[in-house]
């Protein structure tokens, strides 16, 4: 063997290592991901203290306010609730199909659902998949209607929370909803229902990444 | 996945475009070191008697292909992030066959033309002013051919999409042919040496 | 001790075109092309994309139309996409500061192996200004072809191929026949 491998030349060398290489790219598998990947179950659950998984509604509020495009928001919930109403720009991708859905790695995925279960078990499927920057938009919806749309002034306010207060009205004003005085009183609270999301973006799909620079040659 | 770097943030635009000369000037490099720097020798490819242009072009293939390859299956780089251009088949095909004449009438490729008038040539000059000539003319009929250039639009396709195939295999299949096609070349290189200008001097 | 002396200050004292520094051969084609995989692997891994060059040339000619005259460069398709939306100079491109850097990188190369000359590459049987006109010629023809395309040979035909793109692939193999298709009509003037 050694004998034939000196008298060949280097080209002749080269076009041999190249076939090796070829050969094994036969059974070395696909290099998109694949739907089977090592769990890392310790990093996972790292990712749980402090927080650093979860997003509160009133940041996501402000990011969506000062409009920031470094995240992709992603309902979980199937379409028809989807289209009754949704967060602005959110995408849908129905929990039972995130496996398959083409989300870049590159970006902040943000998931919510009616509360926090759903988010959370997409938050693993996607954490098992290697995906670093995911989130849970803390409370779902539920939160979002109570921190963000309707958000209430508890009957005896602090300074603080009053001028907080203030902020909070304008907020929800900004999204459709309205802020809340707690009368104390009421035992049955008023319908609330949710504004509809006839002027929200609904776009289904893989998400894009917006203002895509020109890359060509 | 780590890679590519930039996708995830590890630097902004303005430093891209310092690598980016980085880069190129790797690239140039390698384009002078190879030969590509004379016209003469870039169109004997089209005579037979030398095939600088389809070694060197199918061993950078090769090499980035199974390259790409690897780190995507190590999971290293993440394939989906690397940007590619949608496949537009009758555009592409007749900018194609309409670049290969050009290539033999006027010598070289835009990027073997910048490293050849790097060296001085003068006849790379004159090339490089009818691409941007070429380019202008391109812009000013655009809207009469904009119909065309956007037409057989397929999409982001790959080889082992269209051909059915794994990518390994694909992989495989490349370069078993670029091998074959180097044999090829090393013996018509042999047949037409009479007239490699490399041999010359 | 003298004799060397002697010799550097021949080099600088006698015409270049005299001393004639006798060019090196080119390197392996194959090592240079595993060298230029590498440079494009390092593209797409830092980068995640490709090299190119038209681009850099369509942006040239975009920033030129721009300048001459504003309103016709936005009122086209073509231009447009290459200005955007006017805050950004069109030369502010990753290509142009790439195609910036082939030109350095080639002469770095040249001047290092003593390939630098002025010079008008031609056949024996062509005359000079026949071939300057062949080559602005063929640039133009190329230029026009590599925008149908989206690309030229480094961007379509390397960087494509590379990632086993279908369209690039189509692309490759047409240049390669168009160019052995009229290799007949152009041979007065290579061989």
């Amino acid at each position: 063997m050694k004998n034939i491998l000196s008298k060949l030349s280097l080209n002749q060398k080269l076009g041999l290592i190249a076939i090796l290489l070829g050969l094994i790219a036969l059974v070395a598998g696909n290099p998109f991901d694949s739907n089977e990947v090592k769990v890392n179950i310790k990093d996972i659950a790292l990712s749980t203290v402090k927080n650093s998984d979860k997003i509160k509604p009133e940041t996501l509020a402000e990011w969506l306010i000062e409009g920031k495009s470094d995240f992709v928001l992603i309902d979980l919930r199937n379409p028809e609730e989807f289209e009754k109403y949704t967060l602005p720009e959110a995408e849908n991708i129905p929990l039972v199909t995130l496996p398959e859905a083409d989300l870049y790695r590159n970006q902040k995925l943000i998931l919510f659902a009616d509360d926090n279960l759903r988010a959370a078990q997409g938050w693993y499927i996607l954490k098992s998949k290697g995906f670093k920057n995911v989130y849970i938009l803390d409370g779902g919806l539920e939160g979002w209607k109570n921190n963000v749309l309707f958000p209430r002034l508890s009957s005896n306010p602090t300074k603080e929370e009053l001028s907080q207060f203030e902020k909070k009205k304008a907020i929800a004003k900004y999204f459709g909803g309205q802020a809340l005085t707690d009368s104390g009183e009421v035992e049955t609270k008023p319908e609330i229902s949710l504004p509809a999301s006839s002027s929200q973006q609904k776009t289904a799909g893989a998400p894009q990444p917006k203002k895509k620079k020109r890359e060509g040659c | 996945m780590n890679a590519p770097f930039f996708k995830f943030g590890y630097f902004n635009t303005e430093i891209s475009l310092v690598i980016a000369f980085i880069i190129g000037i790797a690239f140039g490099f390698s384009l002078e070191r190879g030969g590509f720097g004379s016209a003469r020798i870039l169109a004997a490819q089209f005579y037979l008697s030398n095939m600088r242009v389809l070694k060197v072009m199918f061993s950078a293939i090769v090499t980035a292909m199974l390259g790409v390859y690897y780190l995507g299956v190590i999971g290293f780089l993440d394939l989906k992030l690397i940007y590619m251009t949608e496949t537009y088949v009758l555009p592409q095909a007749l900018g194609g066959l309409i670049l290969g004449i050009g290539f033999v009438i006027g010598g070289y490729c835009p990027g073997t033309s910048v490293v050849s008038f790097a060296t001085g040539s003068l006849d790379a000059l004159m090339y490089i002013l009818g691409a941007l000539f070429g380019i202008f003319v391109f812009g000013e009929v655009y809207p009469l051919i904009a119909n065309f250039y956007n037409s057989t639009n397929m999409g982001v396709v790959r080889l082992p999409e269209a051909l059915h195939l794994s990518y390994g295999l694909v992989v495989f299949l490349v370069v078993v042919m670029a091998v074959g096609a180097f044999a090829l070349a090393e013996w018509a290189e042999k047949k037409f040496a009479f007239r490699n200008p490399e041999n010359e001097k | 001790m003298t004799s060397l002396a002697k010799k550097i200050s021949e080099l600088f004292t006698k015409d270049i075109e005299v001393v004639e520094v006798k060019p090196k051969p080119y390197s392996n084609p194959y090592l240079t092309g595993i060298g230029l995989g590498l440079v494009l692997l390092l593209s797409f891994v830092i980068m995640g994309r490709g090299l190119g060059a038209s681009g850099a040339m369509s942006s040239l000619v975009a920033f030129g139309v721009q300048t001459i005259s504003p309103e016709h460069a936005t009122s086209n398709e073509f231009y447009k996409e290459y200005i955007g939306d006017g805050t950004t100079n069109p030369l502010k491109d990753w290509l142009v500061f790439e195609v910036l850097g082939v030109l350095v990188g080639g002469f770095v190369s040249g001047a290092l192996a003593g390939r630098i000359k002025k010079r008008v590459e031609k056949g024996p049987n062509i005359s000079k200004s026949k071939r300057l006109l062949f080559a602005f010629l063929g640039g133009s023809m190329m230029g026009f072809g590599a925008k149908l395309a989206r690309g030229c040979t480094s961007g379509q035909a390397l960087t494509g191929g590379a990632l086993l793109n279908l369209g690039s692939w189509i692309f490759m193999i047409m240049v390669f026949a168009g160019g052995y298709a009229f290799a007949y009509f152009m041979r007065r003037q290579w061989l």
